[in-house]
Parts: C-alpha cells; sequence; structure tokens
C-alpha cells in the first residue's frame, strides 16, 4: 500500500510540528489510486472482475482505504491520520491472502496434485503462523504498541513471504504455465510484500523514519510498481494455458496398442509355426 | 542483528524467486512424456547404465592396472583418455535418462489428486542428488580423470537406482489397468 510510506510514531509527530509529507509521497499515493481506479474500471468493462473476485476485493479494498486514508489526512492531519493508518494495513494484509486463493483457484485448480502439495505445504505453514501468534506475546514484551504492530506485520509478511515462495517454487517444480493475468497478478503481488518485508525489518531495526526517506520511497514505488504491473497485465482477458495431459494419454494409448498388436503378432507367427506339422 | 539479516534474506530470497517469474512468456512448461518413452529410459538405465558389469567395466581400476604394468606410455594415455571419455558419456547419458523421468513423474504427478506430499518430498530430494552427483562427477572425471572419485560414482549409482525404483513403481501404477481412470479422481491406490 502506498499509504504505508506515511507509517511514523504519530505520537511524536503531528502536523503542527509540520511533519508533512514530502511531494514525491504525495504523487505516488495519487498516482496509485488513480491506477487502482483505473484497475477496477478496466476489470469492471473487460469482464476480469467476475474472474479474479478476490484479486479485485483487494484493490477495491486497497483503493477504499488510500481514499478515507487521504481525506483523514488532508482534513483532521497527520494524527488523525495515523490512528487510521493501522486498521488499513491489517485489512490489507487479511484480503491480500485472497490474492493467494486467486492464485490456487486459477492456476493450482487444473492440476489437482500441484495443488494438493502447495496446499499441504500452506497449511503447514498456517500451524507456523499460529504457532507463531500464540508464542509470540508470551516470548516478546510488547515495549510499545507501536513497536508490536511493526514488528507483528513484519512477522506476519515474513510468514507470507515464506509461503509465496514455496507457491512460486510448486509452481516452478511442476512446471505449470501460466497466463498473462495470473504472471502479472504473482509478480505484483511478489513484488509488494517483498519490498513491504524489506521496509518493514529496515524500519524495525534502524527505528522509524519520518515520510520520505529511502525505504518509505522504495516502499511506495514498489507499490506503485505492483499496481502498474496490474494494470498492464490484466488489462484485457487472457486464460491461463489449458493442461494437455490428454494429449500425452492420447499417445501413450497408441503406444500400449502397438505394442499389445506387436506381442499379439508375434504369437500369431509362433502359435502358426507350431500347428504346422 | 541476526534477525534483521534473517528477515532480510526472506525478502530477498522473494524477489529472487520473482525473477523466475520474469520472462514474457509462458516458461518451464513439462509436458509428461509418453509412457513408452519413460519405459525406455527406465530399462536403459537398469540394464544398461547401471548394471554392475557396466559401472565395473567403466570405473574399476582392473583394466588401468593392466595397462599401466604391460604397455608403453603412449598407450596408457591413450588409454586414459579413452577411458574418460567414456565415463563421461556414461555420466552424461545418466544424468539425461534421470532428466527423462523426472520430467515424466512431474508431468503425471501434477495431475494426481492423491499424490502423497512426503512421497513427492522424499522423490524430489532423490532427483535433485541425483542429478547433482551427476554433475559432481562430470567434474571430477573432467578434472581428474575416470578413476579420480570411486565413491561419487557409488553414490550416483545409489541414488540413480534409487530413483529408477520408486519410477518404476510409478510406471506399475500408471500401467495397462489403471490407464482408463488416469486423469480422474477415481483413479485408487496410492505410489508410494
Amino acid at each position: 500500500m502506498i499509504h504505508m510510506a506515511l507509517s511514523t510514531l504519530g505520537r511524536l509527530f503531528t502536523r503542527s510540528k509540520s511533519v508533512d509529507m514530502p511531494w514525491p509521497s504525495l504523487v505516488m499515493w495519487c498516482v496509485g489510486m488513480v491506477l487502482e481506479f483505473l484497475l477496477l474500471l478496466r476489470g469492471f468493462r473487460g469482464k476480469t472482475l467476475a474472474r479474479y473476485p478476490f484479486f479485485y476485493a483487494y484493490i477495491a479494498c486497497a483503493l477504499a482505504d488510500d481514499v478515507s486514508g487521504y481525506m483523514q489526512y488532508w482534513f483532521k492531519g497527520w494524527a488523525s491520520y495515523v490512528k487510521w493508518f493501522w486498521l488499513g494495513e491489517f485489512l490489507a494484509l487479511i484480503v491480500g491472502c485472497g490474492i493467494i486463493l486467486e492464485v490456487f483457484r486459477c492456476v493450482l485448480s487444473p492440476y489437482r496434485g500441484a495443488e494438493r502439495f502447495a496446499r499441504i505445504a500452506g497449511f503447514a505453514t498456517f500451524v507456523v503462523i499460529s504457532t507463531f501468534a500464540l508464542i509470540y506475546p508470551h516470548v516478546m514484551p510488547a515495549s510499545s504498541h507501536r513497536g508490536t504492530m511493526f514488528e507483528l506485520e513484519r512477522d506476519l509478511r515474513t510468514v507470507q513471504a515464506i509461503f509465496l515462495v514455496g507457491l512460486f517454487g510448486v509452481i516452478r517444480y511442476y512446471g505449470i504455465p501460466i497466463g498473462k493475468n495470473m504472471r502479472g497478478m504473482i509478480l505484483g503481488y511478489g513484488l509488494n510484500v517483498a519490498a513491504l518485508l524489506v521496509g518493514l525489518t529496515i524500519r524495525s531495526y534502524a527505528g522509524v523514519p519520518l515520510p520520505g526517506t529511502w525505504n518509505v520511497i522504495m516502499q511506495q514505488a514498489s507499490y506503485g510498481a505492483a499496481v502498474l504491473i496490474w494494470t498492464t497485465s490484466l488489462w484485457s482477458y487472457h486464460p491461463n494455458p489449458v493442461p494437455d495431459s490428454s494429449v500425452r494419454l492420447e499417445g501413450d494409448y497408441e503406444a500400449f496398442a502397438a505394442r499389445t498388436r506387436s506381442t499379439i503378432g508375434a504369437l500369431r507367427s509362433h502359435l502358426a509355426r507350431v500347428a504346422q506339422p | 542483528m541476526i534477525d534483521l539479516i534473517l528477515f532480510l534474506l526472506v525478502g530477498a530470497l522473494l524477489l529472487l524467486s520473482l525473477l523466475f517469474f520474469t520472462p514474457g512468456k509462458p516458461k518451464g512448461r513439462k509436458d509428461a512424456k509418453p509412457l513408452a518413452e519413460v519405459q525406455q529410459a527406465l530399462d536403459v538405465l537398469q540394464f544398461g547404465l547401471l548394471s554392475p558389469d557396466m559401472v565395473g567395466r567403466i570405473f574399476v581400476k582392473k583394466d588401468f592396472d593392466y595397462v599401466m604394468s604391460e604397455t608403453t606410455g603412449e598407450v596408457q594415455r591413450l588409454f586414459l583418455a579413452e577411458r574418460r571419455r567414456l565415463a563421461l558419456a556414461w555420466v552424461e547419458q545418466v544424468h539425461r535418462q534421470i532428466v527423462s523421468l523426472r520430467r515424466f513423474h512431474l508431468g503425471s504427478a501434477r495431475f494426481y489428486s492423491r499424490l502423497r506430499f512426503l512421497t513427492e518430498l522424499r522423490l524430489a530430494w532423490d532427483f535433485a542428488t541425483v542429478l547433482f552427483t551427476c554433475r559432481a562427477l562430470r567434474a571430477a572425471v573432467y578434472l581428474r580423470g575416470p578413476y579420480a572419485a570411486p565413491r561419487l560414482v557409488g553414490a550416483t549409482t545409489a541414488a540413480a537406482a534409487r530413483v529408477c525404483g520408486v519410477s518404476e513403481k510409478y510406471l506399475d501404477f500408471l500401467r495397462p489397468a489403471r490407464m482408463m481412470s488416469f486423469g480422474d479422481d477415481s483413479a485408487g491406490g496410492s505410489v508410494e
């Protein structure tokens, strides 16, 4: 999310202290909203919206969050926006899982073996997430509300990143062909998660930066790049290549039939020789 | 500091894995080979390349010792060069047939709804091991001659035989009786 770039320590900064967003951040935020709107519009007009409902739900959520966050920032100031920020961030994290569901539904569902493999691997990851969520509060004392939220998001994004790497690995390992739409969806979301993870890690380690520092700009740029990738790759509908298992089985059947025919021929000639006096 | 490195590594890993998706056209397509071709690959491995006679003939030093004791330096050099070429050809063939088996396995297992997670993991490990040892053996033979790494030969042969065993079971499973039901959910049983 572009507005991710705006997250700073709200209790330290208020509008009256002149901590306003630098103009590149504002521009990227606005461009992001325009692209999100364009993406939704194209999805509606190109009828891809009905084909990828989870993905477009994520985009709609992101747009609603961006618009409402922008209004908060503009009319009520920075401090008010920061309160708004975490709600939107975790909502995006949860709805973002819909993109992974979309990949399962559209890419893996024709390949039931690969889907099963990915599902079990995903379940294992889910167990790790649950275990982590249970253990985390006991292991790490919450020094501050803000720090805990940062670290929790970083950890959840890490699990999401691991899950995505596993998913990409399964797709790659089983050589599953992917259409332009899904390729763009995966690339954009993967890029966004990776940039978020790196940014959150650096923030957690080095302290929370003011808006406009390099890692914030990097996250904004990566989300902008992700929305751009989505807009171009989902401009029109490109279905995934259809698996051709039937063609291969036809070939196998022919080979087996030929082998059986030759065996029967050999038997017949053998029998003929035996039958001759 | 360690957690910083770990988290950054995960991020970098994700970015690296994205690189596999960057080519513009669909890539990495693994259409399964026909069963007959795979059976042929399996036969070549089991009854030809991996047979103890052939492995022994190429990699055991008996011939080498004989040549060393009975012939001149020129003949010895010629023998070593030929034997190295032969060993490299053997490794190349084993590698090729294993790749063929893996391609077949992945091409058909991806459709199989009752695939076993742990079996697949083990098989993936076996394939990776045998292909890695093939590469290592090729490097060893190329650099130090056919008799440089007898343990590596043993490891390659054992790993390849293990993969062949699993592939054979898989082929038996797919063959005639179940052939007609392959591709839909009704295919019972599983490959262990």
